[in-house]
């Protein structure tokens, strides 16, 4: 272990450590954690960094003292100290809140610490003022906030709790860049005087207000323990390994893009070709309501589309409509083959119209939605069974292939549910793509995945692209969208607008 | 579906301390159970209705359409009663089916009550807040916190379960996946399809939000005194309440004794 100099080590300025930690999770075979021994000062900011499933949430949780008083987990350790006061912000925005309105939610915490009636209000207008959030009525329902305030008003409750130090736990992973932002400022500015102990794969934000970084390697080891800048200067090749989001990790995958494209160009020109898919004065619908309009679009083979746009504008719409799912009007020309309005037709005319699946493959946001199978190797032949056209023999070559080319062997019989996250999205993406399909539709593939899962996918994508498939790819991801597009769809208010070629390609040139 | 529940209007009966209220509506509900007589009977599901469209707070239209299913819930309850029920007076008889007049009136009785049970429970429901509800109960009742809570958090976990159910549907349609069999066998196939995916995110959701309300120091045992950010009161209003509910089912039995409809005071069948 390697120790950069912190401040004095009397026991009075140790907001929080473990001694000579183990930790197992029953019915696994190795340990979590052997011998760890960690300790974090008053007044410190520490981000906990590390690949996925080393064990920082969990240390985070011990720190935090939820492990083993409220999650029941079997641990040793010489001593643990945590903090008297403290309060956690979780990734989830959308599973951190038990009341339905602001107020409510506020007033749970100060009731759990037996604060008067009559202060209450007050206090919820002061903390609800430090993250940012400025209702007008405290009294509106929490699901009206978008995801980035809901995560401010869960560190609002916990400034109610007037913790010592603050654990945040991937807090921004769920967020789109603007909430990510806001929630980082409201956190800096909450967090001032406190103690801040962080885990967390994005750090573009963060990098630079950190004191500290305690690096893990994947069998929860510390390898590195010290400032920001010695951390990213010593062990760069650790961290893009992590699949962290480091400062610079879009350099080599703009490089692997910039080979690509030289190769592209000596290839045909999309000039010549037809469309895969085509849109004139496009609307879909939802419950009778348009929620997406497109005046004209085309979609090309070997285009690469990232769909942009606030979230709620109607991004998901459009893929759903596209796949048929909700009712559209106007003009639908799918692979040379007009698709019949369904919007105000009848039942009958709209049984008739479903899912284009064998043209058109569609990857969902959370991949457990999509899996039908009982093994992987079922998963990935389910789709290929269905039109009842190729033999079982060749069934089982294709799923093999499938499985080896997206990194799956070894796997073949577990259960779907039972893999990593990289895992189940790499399979919901080779059981959408099986038939091979010239269109690819993604819902926010890479949405709180590593950076290692999102190229990953990335990859996937591009080699499908440069077989002459088309991507249409929705995502908040500003590097995705900047140097693996080819084009890009903006949606606003229900609206989709292509932006202007020229600039894309602009911006492309300044950014490397 | 809470959207439909949520009056438009505040009327009294929302500014009652719910659990004052509950106690009173169950006190109604006893009443409606140990009615005999048919006239009253008619009288209760014709006041608890006309409640429902004053009190309910939902616009005419919309208790209308809430009101529509009454008609359903008098047809099935009575009917049964009233082909098969027991009775001396036959009036028609065709195989198993057999009409009595003792049947026939009895049917009805019930097809009443089951009106007036309906009536109070909407006027109940749509008058009540959950959060308000639960928050009344432990201050008055003593009920714990974590049950309270554990059932307001899960009210609010229960849109997310239905926006899940959707997307199943679409994924189902997207893969291509059609139920094999039909009756039991088809059920049971629907079951395992959406099962399994929505009860693994369920249990996840569950245990993160429990997660998150321990740490915020809520300790379901009560070890330290709780305050309450709603109070819960008696005041004047309940007493108007109460007035008015006792009136209601007073009217109804003063109308039944003195402009009666049938007349019959016991339905019950003596051999």
């Amino acid at each position: 272990m390697i120790n950069h100099g912190t401040a004095g080590k009397g026991g009075d300025t140790v907001a929080a450590s473990v001694t000579e930690l183990r930790l197992k999770f029953p019915g696994e075979g190795s340990f979590i954690f052997k011998d760890l021994s960690l300790s974090i000062q008053k007044g410190e900011r520490v981000l906990l960094l590390g690949p996925s499933g080393c064990g920082k949430s969990t240390l985070l949780q011990i720190l935090g003292g939820l492990i083993p008083h409220v999650i029941e987990v079997p641990l040793k350790a010489d001593e643990i100290i945590v903090p008297a006061s403290r309060g956690y912000v979780f990734q989830d925005p959308d599973t951190q809140f038990c009341m339905p309105y602001v107020d409510e939610e506020l007033a749970f915490v100060l009731e759990n610490r037996g604060i008067e009636r009559e202060h209450m209000v007050r206090q919820m207008r002061e903390v609800l003022d430090a993250v940012g959030l400025h209702p007008d009525e405290l009294h509106v329902p929490v699901d009206s906030l978008s995801q980035g305030m809901k995560q401010r008003l869960a560190l609002a409750s916990v400034l109610l709790l007037e913790p010592e130090v603050i654990f945040l736990d991937e807090p921004s992973a769920l967020l789109d860049p603007d909430g990510r932002k806001q929630m980082w400022e409201a956190v800096w500015h909450a967090a001032e005087g406190r103690t801040l102990v962080v885990v967390e794969h994005r750090l573009e934000e963060i990098a630079d207000r950190m004191d500290r970084i305690i690096l893990f390697s994947p069998d929860g080891s510390i390898i590195g323990d010290g400032s920001p800048e010695w951390i990213f200067r010593t062990f760069r090749r650790e961290l893009a390994q992590y699949g962290i989001w480091y400062p610079g990790v879009w350099e080599n995958f703009i490089r692997l893009m910039e080979i690509r494209q030289a190769e592209a160009e000596n290839s045909a020109s999309r000039s010549g070709l037809t469309p895969l898919l085509a849109l004139k004065k496009y609307t879909g619908f939802r419950a009778n309501r348009p929620v997406i309009y497109v005046e004209a679009a085309e979609v090309y083979p070997g285009d690469f589309i990232a769909v942009t746009g606030p979230n709620g504008a109607g991004k998901s719409s459009l893929l759903l409509s596209l796949m048929c799912l909700l009712r559209f009007s106007g003009q639908y020309v799918l692979c040379g083959e007009g698709i019949p309005e369904t919007a105000g037709a009848s039942r009958k005319r709209r049984k008739k119209v479903c899912p284009p699946s064998d043209r058109i493959g569609y990857v969902f946001q959370n991949p457990e939605f999509q899996f039908v199978a009982e093994t992987v190797q079922e998963e990935i032949g389910f789709s290929l069974k269905n039109p009842g056209m190729t033999s079982l023999n060749q069934v089982d070559e294709t799923s093999r292939r499938f499985i080896r080319s997206f990194h799956l062997e070894g796997l073949e019989q577990r259960h779907p549910y039972q893999l990593s996250m990289g895992q189940k999205r790499r399979l919901s993406i080779a059981a959408a793509v099986v038939c091979g399909q010239p269109i690819l539709l993604l819902d926010e593939p890479t949405f709180g995945q590593d950076a290692r899962n999102t190229f990953a996918i990335l990859d996937y994508c591009l080699e499908m692209q440069a077989k002459g498939a088309a991507i249409v790819m929705v995502t908040h991801e500003e590097g995705i969208v900047r140097h693996a597009a080819t084009r890009v769809w903006e949606v606003l208010d229900g609206v989709v607008n292509e932006r202007p070629d020229a600039g894309l390609h602009e911006e492309r040139r300044v950014g490397t | 579906m809470i959207e439909l529940l949520t009056p438009s209007r505040a009327t009294i009966l929302q500014r009652a301390n719910p659990a004052f209220k509950l106690v009173l509506f169950i006190v109604l509900f006893l009443v409606t159970v140990q009615t005999r007589s048919i006239d009253f009977a008619i009288n209760q599901a014709a006041v608890y209705t006309l409640l429902l469209f004053i009190l309910g707070g939902f616009p005419v239209r919309k208790t209308l359409l809430i009101v529509l299913p009454f008609m359903l819930l008098f047809i099935s309850s009575s009917s049964t009663m009233i082909l098969f029920g027991k009775g001396d007076t036959l009036w028609w008889q065709w195989g198993l089916v057999r009409i009595t007049e003792e049947s026939f009136y009895r049917g009805i009785h019930l097809g009443f009550r089951s009106i007036a049970f309906a009536a109070e429970g909407l006027l109940f429901v749509s008058t009540t807040p959950s959060v308000k509800l639960f928050y009344a109960l432990m201050q008055s009742f003593r009920l714990a916190p974590r049950y309270a809570y554990s059932f307001m958090a899960s009210i609010r976990l229960l849109p997310m379960v239905w926006e899940e159910f959707l997307i199943r549907r679409q994924a189902l349609q997207v893969r291509g996946a059609r139920i094999r069999g039909k009756g039991l066998k088809g059920l049971a196939e629907h079951i395992r399809m959406y099962a399994v995916p929505l009860l693994s995110q369920s249990i996840r959701r569950a245990h993160r939000v429990a997660v998150a309300m321990e740490a915020k120091q809520f300790e379901g045992q009560g070890g330290r005194e709780r305050t309450y950010f709603y109070p819960s009161r008696i005041c004047w209003i309940d007493g108007i309440v109460l007035m008015l509910l006792v009136l209601a089912s007073f009217a109804a039995y003063a109308a039944a004794l003195h402009f009666p409809w049938l007349g019959i005071t016991d339905v019950r069948y003596h051999a």
